[in-house]
């Protein structure tokens, strides 16, 4: 059994009381305290046009989580960075399922994507992760992307 | 102008045959600048007692047009200390994941309005996996957030 500690540091002086989290997690499986055990490691993504893509495919053969068990009573983090010093660059980190092509699609709940969030360059984010199964990928979509100016996503994700 | 930094940090020392030590730490900023997000919903703690789905961000109007794809970001905590008591975070009706107990988010947030018939907004919920009590944290730092006019109105 390993331990994967996260620690999560916020400093703010958005207002007179301000806004300081510190906080740290170990990463365990579903329902207990053992840690979690398997990783995909530190991937690169290096994305080179305006396409939307899968990111990280839940158990899928040729995933770096295939071995992955997809159920909802499993447990998953990921850890997803965009890498650029551009702060008007980012790239659109979805959940969904980009796989039917390089359209854009709104969320109906069938399989297609609905946009989290964006990081902009040198921003970062973790969540859980349910992995679902058509619903639960992974998104990313860059603003700005090219073959002589790639877009680089750093990801990795830890799961049991 | 505000100035608020993350930072993570993720270590093992035997997951891997070496030692994983990774780092990161930004400012975040308005979206495409480089000027300090100012908004803020401020920590809340809430104690949930029925495992119903709830809005945590009901104050934040997610198909306002002035901040959908603004830089918004997000932290959620539950402060169970059972390791089997979960909450189920969704974004659109979609499940991200599930927090168990001390486990944490961070993540951005487009505030994005589905385009699907359904309307459905790109709400924030939790439900909580127990009906006991759980107690979660939760903070939004935004650059724009359009509080829901005066309602008086009692029926």
């Amino acid at each position: 059994m390993a331990t994967i500690t996260a620690q999560l540091t916020v400093n703010s002086d958005i207002s007179d009381y301000g806004i300081s989290i510190n906080k740290s997690m170990t990463l365990t499986k579903a329902g207990t305290n053992q840690g979690l055990e398997r990783t995909s490691g530190v991937q690169r993504a290096y994305l080179t046009n305006l396409n939307h893509v899968d990111l990280i495919k839940g158990g899928l053969a040729g995933s770096p989580v295939a071995d992955m068990t997809v159920t909802g009573a499993t447990a998953a983090k990921v850890y997803i960075k965009y890498l650029s010093d551009d702060t008007s660059k980012f790239v659109r980190i979805g959940l969904g399922n980009a796989a039917d092509g390089t359209t854009q699609t709104a969320n109906n709940g069938d399989g297609t994507f609905f946009e989290i969030g964006r990081l902009y360059g040198n921003e970062w984010m973790i969540i859980p992760w349910n992995g679902a199964s058509n619903v639960g990928d992974i998104t990313v979509q860059p603003s700005v992307a090219t073959t002589a100016d790639e877009a680089i996503v750093e990801y990795i994700v830890f799961f049991e | 102008m505000a100035t608020t930094t993350a930072a993570i940090t993720l270590t093992s020392a035997d997951l891997l045959t070496d030692a994983l030590s990774l780092s990161a730490t930004n400012t975040l900023y308005k979206s495409g600048s480089t000027v300090g997000l100012d908004q803020t919903t401020g920590m809340a703690r809430a104690f949930l007692t029925a495992t119903t789905v709830v809005d945590i961000f009901p104050q934040l109007i997610e198909a306002s047009i002035a901040f959908e794809n603004k830089s918004s970001w997000v932290y959620i905590c539950n402060k169970s200390e059972d390791e089997t008591e979960f909450i189920t975070v969704k974004i659109c009706e979609q499940v991200i994941g599930k927090l168990y107990a001390q486990d944490f988010l961070w993540m951005p947030w487009s505030m994005r309005e589905s385009a699907n018939a359904n309307n459905h907004h790109g709400d924030i919920t939790v439900e909580p996996s127990v009906a006991t009590g759980m107690a979660i944290e939760f903070t939004c730092i935004n650059e724009g957030t359009e509080y829901p006019t005066e309602n008086l109105a009692t029926a």
